[in-house]
């Protein structure tokens, strides 16, 4: 009996530390999983390079801009051209343009996605506003860019050699943790926090 | 014979505790299995209600009984938990694996006698947990899938949908050790020569289920955790402010809820295996197929889980593979039911009512996953998903076939559990308006769904209004037969026959036939000498 009392304890533990895994796993898929979308631009995740190619090709496409704000925010926020129109694998500035409109300095973070979600990997950003958080002073405007292109490969993809038309989509939300703003950002907060 | 003697042998020392300490402090399988199995009618009753009351709203378009939507809203979701936790998971896993598992492979008892307690009691807090957030500022209106935002506290500011997570997280901690115990139990307290391909199906599917619970509910305690914190704690999750993700928690949520189904529908299929090969009078065809088959669809049942998310935007290769992948569990489930059909085929079937159950359990699941190899389908999921098509395939393949199981089973066991034996007229009776009953229930809504009505709103449009009325008259049928279940129930347990200790004659081999009905409360202390006999299916 006593043997196996042992082997049922054996096996207990060994099952014990195999739900202990699935839940390290579970938690362990938050970072798995953003790094799975940035690889394989799930989900409309665009990628993000630090060059354009060197050489365009003359096929034209187009690129269109959206803009929201969520309800938290007292900012208004728009793309200053509606769409351009530009070729594959030539590189391109765009601006956008954020005014606080209340009369407290806000800062906020603007998250993006691409559609249709398929091609997130075709676009490619180098430079973005929303690579970092933006602190705007009551009543301040400020113009934003965002400087991108569209690889050629998305014409060797089967499944994307339809797309014609990519519209970027940016939503501003308040960054919520204010200390830690202020002690990335002393001179985003100028002293009159809340 | 060994074990007969062994059950003489056990008689001597039948002196039950007292009824505080054999009902609430128990560490007897029998007795935990006896009261999951009342927790599991209880809650029957409640999440049965809900479904009446959801039904009786829908019986014609308008509002006419319930005015607050959210109130609807709690009502589903109510009724999703408790059937699918607190009814089908107590009552197939706790009640009848509790009962019979140690019985069929010759153990004395669980390997964990203390820890099967508290299994049990976790269970009752996880569902006054339950009930109590129906009382909560608004109650859980989020669906059984918990999706954010609507879950975030945006949407669910009381601390209603708090109490809910609570309550998941309880049961889920209650299965998991539930589950660990029936994992030892079965690999490590077998009778001598019982070997892993001799166990009955039943002791299979439980083992297999065991293993399902084990993988898949720490994912769906993460995912709670998260979510949990994402209410009350600042952290983002699942919010995009923060650069979280609301799909993540369709990806985990459904980690877990697809393996979730088979852990519903696997110890229902033990229970058929069992009372197939019983009234056929024959071993069932093709054992070890039916044994792996199971484990086939526990395996596979892991790698299909976006087959429930084909309309949040995966690229066409995604739906691709995860289309194929979901009709490959339609071969295993292919092997089980021919297999059953085979079984039948030649054998001197005996149209007792387990066996009418059993034939209906075959019938339903057939019809579920038909329609569930349709929904596979990527493209046409587009236009099934969240309509009633999804709320038929899904209470045809598993709700209502594992309620059958369920009642096959009681009608199997009842003997040997309470000593005595139902009245097999009414048990007849009761079958035939409960399976009228369910099809006139959910087969219309197979068209409803197909004509774009869609799920969880309590008000439709005039043109669904026909099939509506006739699921509705569906459900009044089916209430007689639930009814007709608990007199049933009552009438055997004041004044049933004595049942005999084998009342199903040469076809019932397992070992649990072998001792007097009812179980005394020690059997197998002296385990039974197997080896050399045939596999005990």
């Amino acid at each position: 009996m006593a043997n196996v009392r042992q082997k049922n304890a054996k096996t207990a533990v060994v099952l014990f530390s195999v739900v202990a895994g699935m839940i390290g796993l579970a938690f362990a898929s938050v970072p798995l999983y953003r790094i799975f979308c940035q690889t394989t631009g799930l989900a409309g995740t665009p990628s993000i390079r630090s060059q354009a190619p060197e050489k365009a090709t003359d096929i034209d496409f187009k690129v269109r801009f959206d803009a929201n704000v969520n309800t938290e925010l007292a900012w208004k926020f728009k793309p200053l051209q509606k769409e351009i129109t530009l070729k594959l694998g030539e590189e391109r500035l765009a601006f956008y343009e954020a005014t606080n409109l209340s009369d407290k300095t806000i800062t906020g973070s603007a998250v993006f996605n691409v559609t249709p979600l398929k091609i997130g990997q075709y676009f490619v950003k180098i430079d973005c506003f929303c690579f970092t958080e933006q602190a705007l002073r009551p009543g301040e405007t400020v113009q934003m860019p965002v400087s991108f292109y569209v690889d050629p490969a998305i014409y060797e993809d089967k499944n994307t050699r339809d797309v014609k038309t990519i519209t970027l989509s940016y939503t501003f939300y308040p960054v919520k943790d204010e200390q830690k703003v202020s002690a990335v950002r002393p001179s985003a907060t100028p002293g009159n926090k809340g | 014979m060994a074990n007969a003697a062994g059950a003489h042998h056990d008689e001597h020392h039948d002196h039950y505790p007292s009824f505080f300490s054999r009902w609430f402090c128990s560490t007897n399988h029998k007795d935990i299995g006896t009261v999951y199995m009342f927790v599991a009618m209880f809650a029957a009753i409640i999440g049965g209600g809900m479904s009446w009351y959801i039904r009786l709203e829908l019986a014609e378009p308008g509002i006419q009984f319930i005015q607050d939507k959210q109130f609807y809203n709690v009502l589903l979701t109510a009724h999703g938990f408790l059937m699918i936790f607190f009814v089908v998971m107590p009552g197939t896993i706790g009640g009848f694996g509790n009962w019979f598992v140690p019985m069929m492979i010759g153990a004395p008892d669980m390997a964990f006698p203390r820890m099967n307690n508290i299994s049990l009691w976790l269970l009752v807090v996880a569902l006054l947990m339950l009930l109590i957030s129906a009382f909560v500022e608004g109650g859980v209106g989020t669906g059984w899938t918990v999706y954010p935002p609507l879950s975030n506290s945006i949407y669910h500011p009381s601390p209603a949908v708090d109490f809910g997570i609570l309550s998941l997280h309880l049961a889920g901690a209650s299965s998991i050790l539930g589950a660990i115990n029936f994992i030892v139990t079965i690999f490590n307290m077998r009778a001598p020569g019982m070997t892993l391909h001799k166990m009955p199906l039943f002791v299979w599917s439980i083992l297999v289920t065991a293993f399902l619970l084990v993988l898949a509910l720490p994912v769906l305690a993460g995912g709670l955790t998260m979510l949990l914190t994402d209410r009350n704690f600042g952290t983002h999750f699942f919010d995009p402010a923060g650069g979280g993700d609301p799909i993540l928690w369709q990806h985990l949520f459904w980690f877990f809820g697809h393996p979730e189904v088979y852990i519903i529908i696997l110890p229902a299929f033990g229970i058929i295996s069992q009372i197939v090969s019983t009234f056929s009078k024959k071993p069932v065809f093709g054992y070890l197929g039916m044994a792996y088959a199971m484990a086939a669809i526990g395996v596979v049942g892991f790698v299909v889980w976006a087959h429930h998310m084909y309309a949040v935007g995966l690229d066409v290769d995604t739906r691709a593979y995860f289309t194929a992948a979901t009709m490959v569990i339609a071969v295993p489930t292919g092997v089980k039911i021919f297999s059953w059909l085979a079984t039948m085929w030649g054998g001197s079937i005996e149209f007792k009512t387990p066996m009418l159950y059993a034939f209906g359990f075959i019938f339903l699941f057939v019809v579920g996953g038909v329609t569930g190899v349709t929904l596979a389908n990527s493209s046409a999921d587009l236009v099934f998903h969240d309509t009633y098509f999804v709320v038929a395939h899904f209470h045809y393949v598993m709700a209502i076939a594992a309620i059958f199981a369920m009642f096959a089973g009681w009608y199997y066991w009842i003997g040997k559990m309470s000593g005595k034996q139902y009245s097999e007229i009414w048990g007849k009776i009761q079958f035939w308006i409960f399976f009228i009953g369910v099809n006139v229930l959910f087969f219309p809504q197979h068209f409803a769904g197909l004509a774009g009505m869609p799920r969880r709103i309590p008000d439709y449009p005039d043109a669904f209004a026909g099939w509506n009325y006739v699921s509705s008259i569906g459900a009044l049928i089916t209430a007689v037969g639930t009814l007709l279940f608990f007199v049933i129930l009552i009438r055997t347990y004041a004044s049933g026959a004595k049942a005999e200790q084998n009342p199903w004659g040469v076809g019932a081999t397992t070992l649990e036939w072998q001792v007097p009905s009812p179980a005394p409360f020690h059997t197998f202390e002296d385990q039974p000498d197997m080896s050399g006999k045939a596999p005990a299916e």
